[in-house]
């Protein structure tokens, strides 16, 4: 017996001019399975739905057309009708006769108006009806690292009554923090008090992810320490691992850590000029120093916030005579302008070049050559000590822990891909995300907000344990299935895994919870054996079928 | 009817572009059916070919600018099976009908306009 | 009885990110904007993609949006501004006063009736601008008849779903939060203040945002003057920006101008754009591949020009340092974008001083300290995104985020320790 079919269409107020709504309904009520058509003229406000609801209900239709306005706006609210009027919310499929029928073509538009909906009801012919509902998670989250981002986003997960894990490489906890301690005045040893006294917080220190599977909700990491290995399970991963610096010396061959004339303290990192500037038992005051960055690297927001802090920490402690290289001094971070300002009135001179300074030895100490900008002349500068430029990088080991949870980094290697719709804190995989510095180059400001965005996304998928999710939306058939793997390796979101059925035979199992409903997998299986509820090939078809060609 | 484009829109980017087109009143040629998709990526060769064996003058499909596709890849996939399908169009002499992908936003209505536009006039003047 | 409502005081894309992480999270959130429209600046911003997205994030926004207008957890209220606070941490009163928007953006079904039968020229009720959420048909009381003392309902009689309502007046209520987020944005520059750069002198000075505009509205650039293409087109940065009254960076205005260039050379590889700077904003995610393509084809200059002046020919004349040259140099360009900055929102005052927060020396909302990202002085009262400090569209959003998870862990505290009655 054929599904009864109810369309509904809708006149928009009567301001719909160009579609022959009278003849629309004549042709749309031949329509095999087409039992009942209806015209309103507000159809998406109360009375409207009510009637709709009513006529639903009177008629025993078992399916929906609605030809009005875009689906975009007014899906949700059409699905809800159907709920009120006892049908599953997904036998509905809705005509576009306005957006882009009525309003972008001139003249009467009777004609695609009735094809559309001769679509639309083709494809509500077909519609399977679709379950909700809540699959249980773990509530548990892995942070990999333990710097400050990680030790952060720990404690903060704590007070919203999240269960963590801190994973460490190293065996302490910490590392990285020695700048934002100089900077800030951080107290990092209070910081790491707070996380090893929370209840909430498993600390693993000397500990690596050997092996990471599952899918949000279900991830079991196995984690490999000092004395064995252990296999757990999480909710959701958190990678924190931070960056690391090099000094972007290659240009200059001849200025190794071997050469003995510059070998020492002359070129130094910031982080070893931060250690000189609280070396209360230094020898020597630099007299002249300079610093350098923004010729290699364009990320060099971090740089430059170290530049003028130990700039100005330099001029207030030793009184030395300071010169800043740089081409562009980027500060797009907040405060970083008036620090900025500070450190020239503070009379720390910066002189901009567009190609990067010659680098030579003479005398011992270290020749600068520029061409300033300003001046339109070589600059050459004879100083105690360099502060070279650096390269901000992601952290060892990121290319394994990206080939461990099979996700993307960008093109400069930090995690996460450069796709807008991932920020702040996503990765293509739900369940994973990225914070802090191993994800680019961040600022302090960015970072905290980084920490805190990443809570809210953990605490809002996990906190009550459970996730809502649409049951076997996207199904590979068992039985068509050949286990060809294919559909495993294009899944964007990594939401589809091999599972054993009746004992023996291998298929493919598609996670409701990770699924994100793209339908690459269904497009590329050779068997079609995925069904992609509501887009499934005879779904589209069916649309196809409804075009008069000529 | 006469020289019809099928256009896959995905729901991300050229179905709300074509909406805002026509909230725009921008016009464009009638001879358009938009199917959508959840992602450029769903479409399949053989919706493309039945479309073509209905009779469709071109087959359209349009996705996300290149890099920012919801699904990551999605895109890129259907602009491998676009190539596909016309090299298999080629190879059995039925070309001469275009089938396209295009890229675009959801605020960039101008940009499905002049999709459909450039594709009705390749349809006028191959004369079907 | 502590409160399980948080209040969202602005639908700018920070606002709107807040709103919809507590909503997903399963918390009540009063959305309130003043306008009549939500999505604040960044929803008029274009897509910027030449034959690869150029991640300006423009997409996002609209996204955002609506998904904010559809969720059943976010109660919108427009045309909304908080007039007083009361009440103690966990469970604040909140008085808010809504101004009558005379067509009822929940009756109006955009069908445009009303704007053929009205008499005026401008006409007084008209649809908002394309991609305006929601999308209902305004009143400009400026421009009505009615509100002049003339008897004409032409637009209410024609309306089919009876949306437009003339006898109404401001509304006030009340709600109970837990929490608040201030999410109020920021005004553009005023680049009248530059008078010496010709903005409302000559129309072919342009800013940023009406690039934008243009863009997004039209599809093409073409010149205000003559409707032909441009072909020399200059930006200049830091207007409003890194100077006597503002010691910040806006953060956005380098990335778009450089991909507003971007985007205009793809569209017609012929045209010659220049960008004046001071010191190139080019760090970021994503944007050292997009700098590398596009730094051959646009001709940087160091310097920013302070006069512009219109030649005879329409033309207009830009005086700069070419420091390279030591020198006064004259260029003519058909087009002068004028890369304004991000400013403190003039309202920030009132709202200050109505709930109690801080402003920075810069006029925008303070933050508690460095480390914290969005506490203010006062508790349960957090700030989210431009409001605080300039910011570009991914940090707006991050931010927003981590406000709704502040406003979290307030509710929480709140709950647990049973506060209010």
């Amino acid at each position: 017996m054929e599904t009864k079919i109810g369309v509904f269409l809708c006149n928009c107020g009567g301001a719909i001019k160009n579609i022959d709504f009278d003849a629309a309904v004549k042709k749309v009520a031949k329509f095999p399975g087409v039992t009942c058509v209806n015209l309103s003229s507000d159809l998406c406000l109360e009375e409207g739905k009510k009637k709709m609801i009513s006529c639903i209900k009177e008629e025993n239709i078992e399916r929906v057309v609605v030809a009005a306005c875009s689906p975009e706006f007014q899906e949700h609210i059409f699905r809800k009708v159907l709920e009120k009027a006892g049908l599953n919310d997904h036998l509905l499929s809705m005509a576009n006769i306005r957006e882009q029928c009525s309003w972008t073509h001139d003249g009467d538009v009777t004609e695609k108006a009735v094809e559309l909906v001769k679509m639309a009801v083709n494809r509500v012919r077909l519609l399977q009806p679709m379950e909700k509902k809540e699959l249980p998670v773990n509530r548990e989250v892995l942070v990999v690292g333990g710097g400050f981002s990680a030790s952060n986003t720990v404690l903060q997960l704590s007070r919203v009554g999240l269960r963590t894990t801190l994973l460490e490489k190293e065996a302490v906890l910490g590392a990285g923090t020695e700048e934002l301690e100089s900077f800030y005045g951080f107290d990092t040893g209070s910081m790491i008090s707070a996380v090893e006294v929370d209840k909430n917080i498993e600390v693993l220190t000397s500990a690596q992810m050997t092996e990471v599977g599952g899918k949000i909700g279900d991830f079991s990491v196995r984690i490999r320490q000092e004395g064995g290995e252990i296999l757990r399970k999480y909710g959701a991963i958190v990678l924190a691992t931070g960056h690391q610096t090099e000094l972007a010396l290659d240009s200059e061959p001849q200025l190794r850590a071997e050469d003995e004339a510059i070998s020492g303290l002359n070129i130094v990192s910031q982080e070893q000029f931060c250690c000189m500037l609280g070396n209360s038992g230094l020898e020597t005051e630099p007299k002249t120093i300079g610093f350098m960055f923004d010729f290699s690297d364009e990320n060099s927001r971090f740089t430059t916030l170290a530049t003028l802090n130990n700039a100005l920490a330099a001029k207030k402690k030793w009184g030395s005579e300071i010169y800043v290289f740089c081409k562009n001094v980027k500060v797009d971070s907040e405060g970083m302008e008036k620090l900025y300002r500070e450190a020239r009135d503070c009379g720390v001179v910066f002189l901009k070049s567009e190609a990067p300074p010659r680098i030579t030895a003479e005398n011992g100490r270290v020749k600068i050559e520029a061409k300033d900008v300003f001046l339109g002349e070589d600059v050459i500068l004879a100083c105690d000590v360099l502060v070279a430029e650096e390269l901000y990088l992601p952290a060892e080991g990121a290319e394994n822990l990206s080939y461990l949870l099979s996700i993307r980094r960008d093109s400069k290697g930090f995690f996460q891909d450069e796709n807008v719709h991932l920020y702040p804190v996503g990765s293509e995989k739900k369940g994973i995300f990225f914070i802090g510095g191993c994800r680019g180059d961040l600022d302090l400001g960015r970072v905290l907000t980084d920490i805190s965005s990443v809570v809210m996304k953990v605490h809002e998928l996990l906190s009550s344990g459970k996730i809502l999710v649409e049951l076997e939306r996207v199904k590979a058939d068992p039985q068509k299935c050949v286990a060809c793997l294919t559909c495993i390796r294009v899944c964007p979101h990594g939401a589809i895994q091999l599972v054993r059925v009746d004992g023996s035979k291998e298929v493919a199992e598609i996670s409701d919870l990770a699924c994100d409903a793209c339908g690459i997998c269904a497009a590329i299986c050779p068997a079609k054996a995925i069904k992609f509820q509501g887009y499934r090939d005879e779904e589209i078809l069916a649309q196809i079928e409804a075009i008069q060609e000529l | 009817m006469n020289g019809c484009i099928v256009a896959f829109c995905c729901e991300h980017s050229a179905y709300p572009a074509a909406d805002l087109a026509g909230k725009l009143r921008l016009h464009y040629p009638e001879n358009i059916r938009v199917i959508r998709v959840p992602c450029a990526g769903r479409v399949d060769v053989i919706h493309i070919l039945k479309a073509l064996e209905k009779g469709a003058a071109a087959v359209l499909v349009l996705g996300c600018e290149d890099g920012a596709c919801h699904h990551i890849t999605g895109n890129t996939r259907a602009k491998e099976r676009v190539k596909y399908c016309n090299m298999l169009l080629k190879e059995v002499q039925i070309d001469g009908r275009p089938v396209a992908m295009f890229n675009l936003s959801p605020n960039a209505p101008h940009k499905f306009v002049r999709a459909v536009n450039e594709v009705t006039k390749i349809i006028k003047e191959s004369g079907r | 009885m502590e409160s399980k409502n948080v209040l969202v005081v602005g639908s700018g894309i920070s606002g709107v990110a807040s709103a919809l992480e507590l909503a997903n999270a399963g918390v009540s959130v009063y959305l309130i904007e003043k306008e009549a429209v939500i999505g604040g600046h960044s929803a008029s911003l274009c897509c910027k993609a030449t034959d690869i997205c150029s991640k300006c994030s423009a997409c996002v926004v609209s996204d955002k949006i609506k998904e904010a207008v559809i969720h059943p957890q976010i109660t919108l209220l427009t045309n909304s501004t908080i007039k007083g606070l009361g009440g103690e941490l966990g469970n604040l009163h909140v008085e808010i006063i809504q101004q009558p928007r005379y067509v009822d953006e929940e009756r109006c079904i955009a069908c445009g009736l009303c704007t053929e039968v009205c008499p005026t020229d401008p006409k007084a009720i008209y649809p908002p601008f394309a991609e305006a959420t929601p999308f209902s048909y305004i009143l400009d009381e400026g421009l009505c008849l009615r509100f002049k003392g003339e008897r004409c309902d032409l637009c209410q009689g024609s309306c089919p779903t009876k949306a437009i309502e003339f006898e109404l007046k401001p509304k006030e209520r009340e709600l109970n939060v837990g929490a608040i987020i201030v999410a109020t944005g920021f005004d553009v520059f005023d680049a009248r203040e530059k008078g010496s750069l010709g903005y409302g002198r000559y129309p072919n000075v342009l800013t940023g945002l009406d690039l934008e505009q243009i863009f997004t509205r039209e599809g093409y650039l073409r010149l205000p003057t003559n409707g032909k293409e441009p072909r020399n087109i200059a930006f200049i940065q830091c207007v409003g920006s890194r100077d006597e009254g503002h010691g910040y960076c806006s953060q956005v205005c380098c990335k778009y101008a450089m991909k507003l260039a971007g985007l205009i050379n793809y569209q017609n590889p012929d045209t010659q754009v220049t960008i004046f700077y001071i010191d190139l904003q080019t760090a970021g995610k994503g944007f050292a591949q997009f700098y590398e393509k596009y730094k051959e084809s646009v001709r940087f200059v160091r310097g920013v020009p302070v006069e512009i002046l219109q030649t005879i020919s329409g033309e207009l004349e830009v005086r700069f340092e070419d420091i390279s040259q030591g020198k006064v140099c004259r260029d003519n360009f058909d087009l002068v974008v004028l890369s304004v900055g991000i400013s403190p929102g003039k309202n920030s005052w009132d709202l200050a001083r109505i709930l109690g927060i801080n402003l920075a020396d810069d006029g925008f909302f303070d933050i508690k300290h460095p480390l914290s990202s969005n506490e203010t002085n006062i508790d349960g009262v957090f700030v989210a995104g431009t409001c605080q400090g300039p910011k570009d569209i991914p940090d707006s959003i991050a931010h927003g985020i981590a406000a709704a998870s502040k406003a979290i862990q307030v509710l929480a505290e709140s709950a647990s320790q049973g506060r209010g009655n």
